[in-house]
């Protein structure tokens, strides 16, 4: 079944396209990789999901309801979650506290958090084995568990399809492969992924199909292999000198 | 609950401090050389004290208004008018002025929507200038730059076997005030620990993170920004209905905007109390010690102590103590 229709989805910035005419599906339980180059458009794409951004041309549906161009907060009651390229965490709240917003505001609103609140947010703390660390300001963690914070924050809201932003950026080969477990175990909660992996490290081993995007364009889809065996995405990584031209 | 709620707020050991205030402000009036003067200038303190905690309301989600006074003025130009001229009770007025001052606050919201930090700050310290422009010219209504004297003051009443008579006690005066500003501070932590709260300070932390995890972050600055006014409002009319006089330059005065910035960024605007133990600590300092010494430029001590606190607390002196919100 499918969950996220884009049909035909541009955003111009000025007199650049930053994505132009993107036609995709992501069905759901799947995991997809959104992979190129940098000003590829892979942020641009999902801030045009989230509601962050609004599209020029296209349509965006997410199961059947037509987003295109809704506000943040209705798109994550609808059950889109995000996490953003560099964290944003909720600095001078605990981290607790940044996990119980998603959890508090992610689909309907209550006065006072209830304890059942309280307690789905430390399980979800547990899950990204951020638990000893609740009482803890978000803006005194280490980069790489802010990333998890971000990601439990998201998790918290209840989504349907999570939109990762570089989760493992700069994570050494331990990290990614807890993160590669991570991303199992929130895809076993029965959530759709679409994960942004520039550098391919997270990507390749968890994804059942990859989206390339050059220059604002679909380069390439298809199962991981397919994809990185594809010509233009070579090129899009690593330029033409293969092929002598240059 | 409620004491669940005092021990989230106060974790560590400063945990006495406000006791200890809410003591000496208490018994206050019975310590033996409590005069009428000591009196007011504390019932002041409290009245700009509940100014400061109702401007933290706003400031929870991270605005910062320099025009409060436009809140204060309408109340008490509300309250006053509508007690003098309908013949209403001032208690009833009171809140009236409230409302009057959220009417306006929703009006501002609405222009003031798209608009952040600096932008945000230097649209309302220009705002303060229109209801003060109608009030100074529309003579027929509020007697223009003339201003209004002999107002009503309170009504006495029987509390028990008490017969509490505002106008004439110095002292009942205080007591109202202190009653009233209590109820604010409780009003300002149920606001902060709720899931309101939660939001308000989601959205002054990280604005898109806060949107993207489902708030709706236009509905929660505009009611914060109501409840602030309404607040100051009710402070401008409390205050209207204890001077019995206002004219446009006091009830508008620029004090107004400034005084509760000023207490709110030395105390902790991250915190529920520290805006209003600021008020209670530096009014009473600048009365009783600085306005003495140098009469004419008194007011130099918030611009020093405001100076301070930016540059080595940036959290207040209050905040300091605390831990995380």
């Amino acid at each position: 079944m499918t969950l996220l229709r884009l049909e035909g989805l541009g955003k111009q910035f000025g007199e650049i396209w930053a994505l132009r005419d993107l036609h995709f599906t992501v069905a759901e339980g799947e995991i997809v990789g959104l992979v190129g180059p940098n000003g590829a458009g892979k942020t641009t794409l999902f801030n045009l999901i989230s509601g962050r951004l609004k599209p020029t041309t296209g349509r965006i549906l997410f199961g059947d309801q037509e987003i295109t161009g809704g506000e943040p907060h209705k798109v994550c009651h609808l059950g889109i979650g995000r996490t953003f390229q560099s964290s944003r965490p909720f600095a001078r709240l605990t981290t607790l506290k940044n996990v119980l917003v998603g959890r508090v505001f992610g689909k309907t609103f209550r006065f006072r958090a209830r304890r059942e609140d309280l307690e789905a947010a430390r399980e979800i703390l547990d899950v990204v084995g951020l638990l000893h660390k609740a009482d803890t300001p978000a803006g005194s963690l280490t980069p790489s568990e802010q990333r998890r914070l971000d990601l439990a924050r998201a998790l918290a809201t209840r989504p349907r399809l999570l939109l990762l932003d570089e989760v493992a950026a700069g994570f050494s080969p331990v990290a990614v492969k807890q993160a590669v477990g991570l991303v199992r175990r929130v895809q076993e909660r029965g959530v759709t992924l679409f994960i942004i992996d520039h550098f391919l490290n997270l990507s390749l081993r968890v994804s059942d199909r990859l989206l390339a995007l050059d220059h604002g364009e679909k380069a390439a889809e298809g199962a991981p292999p397919e994809v990185m065996r594809n010509r233009e995405v070579i090129r899009a990584y690593l330029g033409l000198r293969h092929e002598g031209d240059h | 609950m409620g004491e669940d709620l005092w021990k989230r707020a106060f974790p560590g050991p400063e945990r006495g401090v406000p006791l200890l205030v809410l003591l000496g402000l208490l018994f206050l009036p019975l310590l033996a050389r409590s005069s009428d003067y000591v009196l007011s200038i504390f019932t002041h303190a409290l009245i700009l004290a509940t100014l400061a905690l109702a401007w933290n309301i706003l400031g929870a989600s991270g605005s910062i208004s320099l025009g409060h006074a436009a809140f204060f003025g309408v109340g008490a130009y509300g309250s006053a008018l509508l007690s003098a001229d309908f013949a209403i009770s001032p208690w009833l007025t009171i809140p009236l002025g409230g409302l009057v001052a959220a009417a306006l606050a929703a009006v501002m919201g609405l222009i003031c929507r798209r608009l952040r930090g600096a932008y945000f700050a230097l649209a309302t310290l220009a705002f303060v200038e229109i209801p003060k422009v109608i009030t100074d010219n529309w003579d027929g209504l509020t007697r223009g730059s003339l201003g209004l004297v002999g107002l009503p003051g309170l009504p006495a009443f029987h509390l028990g076997p008490w017969h509490v008579n505002i106008a004439r006690s110095m002292s009942a005066s205080y007591y109202l005030v202190l009653v009233y500003t209590l109820v604010v501070v409780f009003l300002v932590a149920l606001v902060w620990e709720s899931n309101l709260g939660l939001a308000l300070h989601a959205v002054r932390e990280e604005e898109t993170a806060a949107r993207a995890a489902g708030v709706h972050m236009d509905r929660y600055r505009l009611f914060s920004l109501l409840l602030s006014a309404f607040v100051t409002g009710v402070s401008g009319a409390v205050y209207v209905h204890l001077t019995r006089y206002t004219a446009p330059g006091l009830a508008y005065s620029l004090h107004f905007s400034a005084v509760p910035v000023i207490f709110a960024l030395c105390g902790g605007r991250f915190t529920v109390l520290g805006p209003a133990l600021a008020a209670l600590l530096l009014y009473p300092v600048d009365q009783f010690i600085f306005n003495p010494l140098l009469p004419a430029g008194h007011e130099f001590l918030y611009g020093l102590v405001l100076v301070l606190a930016v540059l080595f607390l940036p959290g207040g002196f209050w905040g300091a103590l605390r831990r995380s919100p």
